[in-house]
């Protein structure tokens, strides 16, 4: 008898960080941009699971990830003296990746090459991940690890607009108003985007929502 | 068209699925470290000058170095007016005809009688050194004489 806890999927982590760990955030900006390189390291900290999560949930390969965070981290501490502090450090690190993994998306089109990361145990704990493949799919036999390819096979039939709009959204909990500012447009279309993204992603993945 | 809550809700279920894809375990612990590296060995630190490092908030705040601005301006102003005052001043003093120290209450010490007077600016002009001494002559006996002591000959006796 299986006497795991069932469990809900993880939240997403909080976008925005609370009003005073802006202001510590604000100065540690301010130290960076001074050489502080300690200051700039607490800020790669608080935001690369984030940032490397995005990435990662573009790209679905690991490799790839893991370089275009690093190669945001430095592009920001680069560009840190022209950051006048208008949005959050954390929308603008967010707009610096986003533009880097397109580019970078652009140039590798049709070679994709999928590397996906391990599923964490708690998955298999997942009340609605269970009910999902045990239940109502009709292809019972489908197991976790197979549904998470076919759900990344599915991600990447999506145009990069609307796959970042699902992953901003759906993946990592992003408000529509947080998501217009990273991709630099009104709400209206992070909504529109987003809608019509999903509804791509529900005939893709036709077999496993029934 | 409006979508309703309810139309995605088992695709969000189900995307909710790649949350739970982690990376390696501990790859977060030294990612930053590689980061720093990187800026490091590729020479991007940042140096800071003098100023910047004195001024942070003046790149990032306009009104902050016009405010500095203004007060050096209204230094240098003062500054100026400061100055015309002393000019003023220094027309209205004693010119080099009488001496400042004529001015001034008397020395510290007193010369005694026979020590010679000095002479003033306006009388020492016509000598071609631009060293004058003050007593001429030789060197008064006050400043080598002060517990008036006197010279002697000393005479030994050999037994």
């Amino acid at each position: 008898m299986n006497t795991h806890v069932l469990e809900k999927a993880p939240a997403p982590p909080a976008a925005l960080p609370p009003a005073n760990d802006q202001q510590e955030e604000q100065q540690r900006v301010k130290l960076a941009k001074n050489g502080d390189l300690e200051a700039y390291d607490e800020l790669v900290r608080r935001y690369q699971e984030r940032i490397y999560a995005t990435i990662y949930h573009m790209t679905a390969n690991h490799e790839d990830a893991n370089d275009l965070a690093q190669d945001t981290f430095i592009k920001a501490y680069q560009a840190l003296k022209s950051f006048k502090g208008d949005s959050s450090f954390f929308t603008w690190v967010y707009r610096i990746a986003v533009n880097k993994t397109i580019n970078f998306l652009k140039q590798r089109k049709n070679k994709t090459h999928m590397s996906l990361n391990d599923l964490d145990f708690n998955a298999e704990h997942d009340a609605d991940l269970v009910a999902l493949i045990s239940e109502k799919t009709p292809r019972r036999e489908v197991n976790l690890i197979e549904l998470q390819e076919k759900l990344n096979v599915a991600m990447q039939k999506l145009s990069e607009v609307h796959r970042l709009v699902v992953t901003l959204h759906d993946v990592q909990g992003l408000s529509h108003e947080e998501i217009g500012k990273i991709m630099d447009c009104n709400t209206g279309t992070v909504r529109s985007r987003l809608f019509y993204a999903r509804q791509q992603l529900q005939a893709y993945l036709s077999d496993y929502l029934k | 068209m409006n979508p309703s809550p309810e139309q995605f809700d088992r695709l969000r279920q189900l995307l909710a699925l790649k949350r739970y894809e982690q990376p390696p375990p501990r790859f977060f612990n030294h990612f930053s470290d590689k980061v720093i590296a990187r800026i490091e060995t590729e020479g991007l630190v940042m140096r800071t000058s003098l100023w910047g490092r004195l001024f942070p908030d003046l790149d990032a705040k306009p009104v902050l170095a016009c405010v500095y601005g203004l007060v050096i301006t209204g230094l240098l102003v003062i500054g100026l007016g400061v100055s015309q005052s002393l000019e003023s001043e220094e027309s209205n003093a004693p010119t080099l005809d009488t001496p400042w120290f004529a001015q001034t209450p008397g020395p510290a010490f007193k010369l005694p009688p026979t020590a010679p007077v000095v002479r003033s600016l306006s009388e020492q002009t016509d000598s071609t050194s631009s060293v004058i001494p003050a007593f001429p002559g030789t060197a008064p006996r006050f400043l080598f004489d002060v517990n008036q002591l006197k010279v002697e000959r000393a005479s030994y006796s050999v037994r």
